[in-house]
Formats: C-alpha cells, structure tokens, sequence
C-alpha cells in the first residue's frame, strides 16, 4: 500500500464531493442547526442554572430567617435541593428533561425529586431533543451514509473502478482513500461544534470550581471523533458489497435506522418487561412495613420503643423520662430517623438496582451498536446521565439526614427535658444554629465515576474501530471490480 | 392484471421483509401497550386494598384525636387510564394517575412524581402510536420511493406508455396495491389493539382510525408527489428520506426546544417554596392572625373562635391552609404557564402532520398534558371536599369512631371530551392531505 496513492484517493474524493451542490446544501443547514442547537443549549444550559441558583438562594433566605424556635419546627421546616447543571450539559442534554431538579428534605420523609421538563411538556419532547449532540449522533450519520453510498458501487456501474485498479490502483488504497476522504468531510461538519464547546469553556459562564471541564470535553471530542471515523468506513464498506447504488442507500438507512431508533428502544422496552418497576405504593408500603416491623415510634405502646426507653432510662440510673439529662423526645426521634432512613436507603437501593438491571440491556447494546457507545460516553462525560441524577439524589438524601438529626440532636441539647409541645415562643433554640447549618450544595460528578461509567463505551468504540479497519483490509482482498 | 402487479410487487424480499417487520414491531408495540395498561391497573387495584387497611390501622391507632389522625390519613383519588392509553401512551407514562393525598396543604403533594426510570422515558415508548407515526412512512416511502423511476431504469416505462391509454391511471393502479396492503397493515394493526387492549368501539376509537387513515393518506400523497418528479430512485429516496428527517425529527425537536425556552417555569420551584414558607412560618407568628385569615377563606368556621392557647387543631390546620393560601398566586402562574406551553405547541404542530397526530392520539387516549392538568384540577376540588367534610368534624374534636370510614375507598376521576374538541382534531391532518393530494393531480395531469 503506498501512501501517496491513499491520499490521491482521499484528495479525490474531497474534489468530487465539493463539486456537488448537495454537500453545500447540506453543510449549510447543519451549521444552521449547530447554530441554533448552540444558543438554546447555551440559553437553556444559563436559565436553568440561574433559575435553580436564584431558587436556593431564597430558600436558604428564608431558612436562616426563622427566629429562635424549637428545633424540631426546623426539622419539618426543612430545605430544598436543586440541581446543578455540568457547563457541558449545553452539549448533550442526556436524560436531564425527564429528571426531576428540586426536592424538598425535611425530617421523616424522603420526598420525590419532582418538576422535571418532561412533566410540564405536552409530548412533543418525546420527538427528541435539538442538541449539538443530537445533530452529531443521529443528524451527521444520515449525513454521511447520503454522501458514502454511492462512492464505490457506481464507479463499479460506471466503468472507472476496473480502469483504476487496471492501472496499478490497489483496493485497500482506494477504499482506504475514499474512508478518509468521507472522514475529513464528517469532521467539516464537526468542527463547529467543537468550536463553539471550546469558545463556551473559554467565555462561558462557568463556575470556578468545575476544573475537569476540559479533560470532559477532551473524552467527549474524542470519541465522537472514533465514531464518526467508524461511520466513514462503515459507509464505504456497505457501498463496496452492494450490488446496486440504491441497494447501498437502502442498506445504509437500514442500518442507521436499526442503530439510532429502533435497537435502543426495543433493548430499553425489553430492559422495562424483564425487570418491572414496582408501582410507588407497594414501594412506599414496604419501607413502612418494615419500618413499623422494626418499630413505630407513633404508636405509644411500641414494644421497641418502650424496650428501648426501659435500657436509657436504667442506662442513666433514673426512673422516668423526664428525670433524664436530655429531651428524651429528641432521643427518639434521632433513634427513629435512624432506622426509617437505613431502611428507606436499603428499598432505595434496591429500586435502583431494578433500574440499573433495565438501563443494562440497552447499555451492553454498546458493543454491537456504535451509537449507543458514543451516546454514553457522551452521557457520562457531560454528567447527563443515570449516574449523576442518581448522585444528586444521593447528596440530597445524605444533606437531609444530615439536617435531620443535627435538629434532633438541638433538641436533645438545649430542650429541657420536660418539654413535649413545640409551638410558639418558649422552648426554644437560638436563630444562630440555622445560620451554622451549611446550605445544600450540589456536587458534580468526579471525573472518575464518569470514566467508569462510559468505560464500556470506550471500549467497544475502540473496538469498532479496530474491526472497521479489519473489515476494510477483508473486503479489499474479496471486493470485486465487475 | 391486478393480481399480476399484486404479484409483481410481493415478490421483492425487501417489501415482504419490510412488511414482516412492521407487522412484528406493531405486534410488540400492542404487547407493550397491554403492559402498561395491566401494570397501572393492578396499581389501582392495590390502592383499593391497601386503602382498607391504611385507614383500620390508623383509626385503631389515633381514634381519640381526630386532628392527629388526619394528620397521617391518606385518600387515594385515580385517573382510570383509558384503554385507548395503551395505544398512545404519551405523558401519562411521566405523570402519575393515582394521588394519594392527606388533607393537609395541597401544593406540596400534588407535584409528586412516580417511581420511573428516567431511562425509559427518554427512550420514550415503544407504543403502536409510535410504530403508527415512524414505522409507517418509512414503509411507504420504501414501497413507493421508485413507483415511477423502476419502470424508467429497467426500461419498462416506454413499453408501457405505448400500451397503456393513461400514463398516471397506470401508475395510480400500481400506486393502489401499495395503498391497499398498507391499509391492510394497518387495519391488521388497529385490529389487534382493539382486541387485546379490549378498546371499546366508540367515537373516540373511530377517531383514531380516521386519524390514522389520513395520517397514511397524508404520507402516500407526499410520496406521489415527490415520484411525480420523474427523477431517479436515488434522488427520490433520499428527498422522501430527508423529508421524514426534517417532519419526524428536526422540526418537533426545534419546536421543543423553542417551547421550552420560550416559556421556562420557574414559578414550578417558586410555588414549592411559598408554600412551605406560607405554612411554617405561621409556627412563630400570632395565632390569631393566622386564624382571621383562614376565616376569611372560610367564613362559615369563624364560629369556632379564636383558641390561642397552646397548641390546638384549628390552628394547626388553619397553619397548613396557609401553605395553599400564600402560594396561590405562583400556582395560578405557573398553571398560566401550562397553559400557554399547551397552546403554542397546539398551534405549532397543527403544521406538522407527525406531530398533530400524536397530540391528538394522545388527547383521544387522555394521556395528554392537558388531561393531566385536569387530573390535577380535580385533584384539588378532591381535596377541598374532603377538608369542608373534615374540617368541622376535626374541630368539635369528633371522635373517629363517630365517621362512616368504609366509603373512603379511592375515588375515580371522570373527564370526558366534548365534540367540538374531537372536530378541531381532525381539521388539520385533513387539510395538509388535502393540499398535497391537490398538487399531486396538477402535477400529475402532466403524465397523460
């Protein structure tokens, strides 16, 4: 194979393509759609992130604005989480619209995460997203399948492929020419896109503290760069075997079809039908089974409690609740938040396990379909994905326990031990434990966690590559000129 | 002659494997639908027992102090899914249909979401709406793409120009064997829903063949248009393959994405923060003021006074209406909201085809995000009926001996769509078809 030769093909290729005004056409209204992917990405990307912020700003207002009051009114007062969007989120929007982004934590109860996009749209969400991801995985491939399928199979119906390879020309470097040319025209269409991200981490309104930014965007660029590579020589592969131009085409968006709609959603469905979603009820029945199980502290007669009230109060040398060094309500209620949140957390994790088992089918589809591997790479690296909702979730939680039993541990300290009522002025602890009690702050993602994610992605999209190439080598010793 | 171009065209393998496909992703699609419906059925159904025993359990426990019993009771109220939802499941796989509320302040319970997995809505539903909006212009458009150009290439075409009287009668019969098995497909399609989803065959069951039926006619007119062009397959495949692009995936996609960031609703966060502020703040403020508010919500209470001392049920109730009260105004606004993302997306996909029809279906299904606001509508008269049949029970401090608990079993929302709405839903699809088919007959005439 000589080198020269490869690029001669590739060069070629480039003169042919641009002599068309289709490719113009084309190129012209990707970059209208990258244009406007890009501002409402962008636009989409500082409003939500303005609204979320402007959001826990009041709610931490208000909260540090509670006068001196009994703890446990702070308790059930309680706080809010809000979700943070990653900067690179502008990029992909992953699962972000149909994750709820607020929830409120109060004590006893773990509330849903609520008011996603998906529940206040009235269904054309489910048509997709306009991103600039959306235009590189789904949009870009139509592309290049429009502008790949003819490239071998009519030089073949015309003549000039036995004229060539007559003239010394071998196979591989012909269609390794020509999967390079298709390459250098995919990455044309790529490169506004990776401008516009990079201008956006340079001037964007980007929070100080989000440093992997770029080592994010790097993983990304560079697997959308392995799967663009893969499509090009796909392209020229399918236009070598068919038998016909429009056989070729008709393979193509076969194929694409295949890829981009239909394997990914049956594999989810087929993920959904294995392994059902319990409905909320019989999950909410059954943390409280086994709380109750476990014990109730609003039952009076609970025989754990009283067993327990019995060990503190013989613990402590005294023989009644209201002889004991601290509130004795606050006790229990640090006791009980104890056990609901461990038993929650366990049927939590459980859930989660149930949807990790279903979101699996489709994800081990990575390593037959090229799309769903730069998909979750894609997800993973801009902190759209599973992961990270599933993380703000976590952080919540650990913030609301946290908030929880600091009051329950307030009161145990500073209300007297006879104390039962918490209304109104009297019983009280002082306004300045609020202002000492940290806001809720939402932590992105480690870059770790995502490469470990998007690892399986990585993976088979270098191994896709690595057969495209294998197959390109095949194909140029079985490929026919005739 | 018929049978021979029946004949003719079977033979492909392309069509009769694109035929088996469709038919194979409808069967799923149907199937996917049966497991919804049975999945929030037998939700319901567990709600109904579990009810039962929710309430005897609390009642045993808190029968001497009606106000803590409240407290805790929860009342379920359901939105019975129609079977058509199994057919177009739209949003009612992210909205939930069972609100299981007490009757303490409405906003902060109604918002609640399901267990889903975001996952799933984001691979969105493989229901036979999908296969009826996707799946069927693809099967079109490759049954039709070289309808004309076939005959040119292989050089048929001036073989039957001379034989046949009318150039575009000969192509319209070709043209109505791909109609006819479509149609076929489809009915084969519609069919199998309506016995395995158990669809009653009602007006809004017709509507949705009628939709259907355009929607198809919509796609074969656009196809004959496009071959009327006398260009190449390849030409032909890849304007009709580009037109789906643009109709089914960029332009909804653009839309959305200027509905969303045209009418952002932080009032959503807003309104869970008044509310929370306007109930719990009332802990440290005067009681007296708290309850003249609510007696100026509810006059007919005012004659339970005004007990300010320590802590009492009115007040702790008159507390928790206060959380509804203060965030009336962010509710109404973002309703507003809701509203207008509504209306705009209405009015923009009424030139959408794709999109008209699965707003409609969806509307048709009740699976719609305007049926949800009015679930959640009567969700909150559910919820004021249960507080004016509480409220005056709880403060004359009844016991919960003295209440009938057994017809507190879950109530059924009930919402029916008039006619006018169903009309307003066909006009759209009608016209666009109507058009293209127009344009096909002026070009068309051409071929004579």
């Amino acid at each position: 194979m000589r080198r020269a030769n490869v690029g001669l093909f590739m060069r070629h290729f480039l003169k042919n393509a641009f002599k068309t005004k289709v490719i113009y056409v084309l190129l012209g209204i990707f970059m209208l759609l990258t244009a406007y992917a890009a501002v409402s990405g962008i636009t989409n990307y500082s409003q939500q992130n303005a609204i979320r912020l402007e959001h826990q700003r009041k709610a931490r207002q208000s909260w540090e604005a509670n006068p001196d009051k009994h703890p446990h009114r702070m308790a059930h007062f309680g706080s809010f989480a809000f979700r943070m969007k990653q900067p690179l989120s502008m990029f992909e929007y992953g699962i972000e619209s149909f994750t709820g982004n607020a929830v409120f934590l109060e004590a006893h109860r773990q509330n849903s995460v609520n008011f996603s996009d998906a529940g206040f749209s009235t269904g054309t969400l489910r048509f997709g997203e306009l991103s600039m991801a959306m235009l590189l995985q789904l949009v870009l491939p139509l592309i290049l399948f429009f502008l790949g399928f003819s490239v071998v199979v009519s030089e073949r119906e015309n003549g000039t492929l036995k004229i060539l390879l007559s003239q010394g020309a071998q196979w591989k470097e012909i269609l390794l020419g020509k999967a390079l040319g298709l390459f250098v025209v995919a990455l044309l269409f790529f490169a506004p896109i990776v401008l516009v991200t990079m201008l956006f981490l340079v001037f964007g309104d980007i929070p100080t503290d989000i440093g992997d930014s770029w080592q994010r965007f790097l993983v990304l660029f560079l697997g959308h760069v392995l799967f663009l590579l893969v499509l090009s020589v796909l392209s020229i592969v399918v236009s070598t075997t068919s038998r016909s131009a429009k056989n070729a085409l008709l393979t193509l968006l076969g194929i694409w079809l295949l890829m981009v709609v239909l394997v990914p959603k049956t594999a989810q469905a087929v993920g959904n039908a294995l392994y059902p979603t319990p409905s909320k009820l019989s999950f909410q029945s059954a943390v409280e089974r086994d709380v109750i199980k476990k014990g109730d502290s609003h039952n009076p007669d609970d025989p754990y409690f009283n067993r327990l009230k019995d060990s503190v109060l013989t613990v402590h040398g005294v023989d009644s609740v209201t002889q004991l060094p601290f509130n004795y309500g606050g006790f229990v209620m640090r006791e009980g938040e104890k056990t609901s949140a461990h038993l929650y957390k366990k049927h939590h994790d459980s859930l989660l396990n149930i949807y990790e088992k279903q979101n699996n089918v489709s994800r081990y589809t990575a390593v037959l379909n090229p799309f769903v591997a730069v998909k979750n790479i894609s997800m993973a690296f801009t902190g759209t994905d599973f992961k990270g909702y599933v993380d703000f979730q976590d952080q919540a939680e650990t913030y609301r326990y946290q908030l929880a039993q600091e009051m329950n541990e307030l009161q145990m300290e500073y209300i007297g031990a006879r104390v039962k009522n918490s209304e109104g002025k009297v019983n009280v602890v002082r306004q300045e434990h609020w202002e000492e009690f940290p806001d809720f702050e939402h932590r992105m993602q480690l870059l770790q966690s995502s490469v470990k994610e998007a690892s399986l992605g990585i993976f088979s999209l270098l191994g896709w590559v690595l057969f495209s190439f294998l197959g390109l080598g095949y194909l140029s010793k079985k490929a026919k000129a005739l | 002659m018929y049978k021979l171009l029946f004949l003719q065209f079977l033979r492909s393998r392309a069509v009769m494997a694109s035929l088996v496909l469709t038919l194979v992703l409808g069967a799923i699609s149907i199937g996917i639908g049966h497991q919804f419906l049975s999945q929030k059925r037998a939700a319901i159904d567990q709600v109904e027992s579990y009810q039962k025993s929710h309430i005897e359990r609390n009642v045993a426990l808190h029968k001497d102090d009606l106000g803590l019993l409240m407290y805790y009771l929860k009342f379920a109220f359901v939105n019975n899914p129609d079977n058509l939802s199994g057919l177009s499941i739209g949003q009612s796989d992210v909205n939930p249909n069972i609100q299981r509320i007490t009757i303490k302040n409405l906003e902060g319970q109604r918002y609640d979401t399901d267990l889903v997995n975001p996952m799933n809505l984001q691979s969105g539903n493989l229901d036979l709406s999908f296969v009826l909006i996707y799946i069927f212009p693809l099967l079109i458009i490759v049954f039709t793409f070289n309808l004309l150009s076939e005959e040119t290439e292989t050089g048929t075409w001036r073989l039957v120009s001379v034989q046949t009287p009318s150039k575009l009668k000969y192509l319209l019969l070709k043209l109505s064997v791909r109609v006819i098995l479509i149609y076929m497909v489809l009915g084969i399609l519609l069919a199998g829903a309506k016995i395995v989803l158990s669809i009653p065959f009602d007006v809004n069951f017709m509507m949705v063949v009628l939709l259907s039926v355009c929607y198809v006619a919509f796609w074969f007119a656009l196809c004959f248009f496009v071959i009327n062009f006398n260009r190449n397959s390849s030409f032909n495949a890849l304007l009709l393959l580009a037109s789906w692009l643009v109709l089914l995936i960029l332009l909804p996609a653009g839309i959305n994405a200027y509905v969303t960031n045209r009418y952002p609703v932080p009032e959503a966060l807003s309104t869970m923060i008044s509310q929370r502020d306007g109930y719990h703040t009332k802990w440290d403020t005067d009681k007296r003021e708290t309850l003249q508010k609510f007696y100026e919500h509810y006059p007919q209470f005012e004659a339970f006074g005004y007990p300010t001392d320590g802590f009492n049920w009115i007040w702790y109730y008159a507390m928790q209406q206060m959380g509804d009260d203060d965030s009336a105004q962010d509710t109404k606004a973002l309703r507003q909201k809701m509203r207008e993302r509504e209306a705009a997306s209405k009015k923009l996909s009424a030139f959408l085809p794709n999109m008209h029809l699965q707003l409609a279906l969806n509307e048709l299904a009740g699976t719609s995000l305007d049926e949800q606001l009015n679930f959640l509508d009567a969700t909150s008269d559910f919820h004021e009926e249960l507080r004016l049949f509480f409220y005056p029970k709880i403060f004359t401090e009844l016991s919960g001996d003295m209440i009938d608990w057994a017809k507190f079993t879950p109530k059924y929302s009930y919402s029916e769509m008039n006619d006018k709405k169903r009309m307003h839903v066909i006009w759209p699809l009608l016209t666009v078809t109507l058009v293209i088919l127009l344009c096909c007959f002026a070009i068309g005439r051409r071929l004579h």
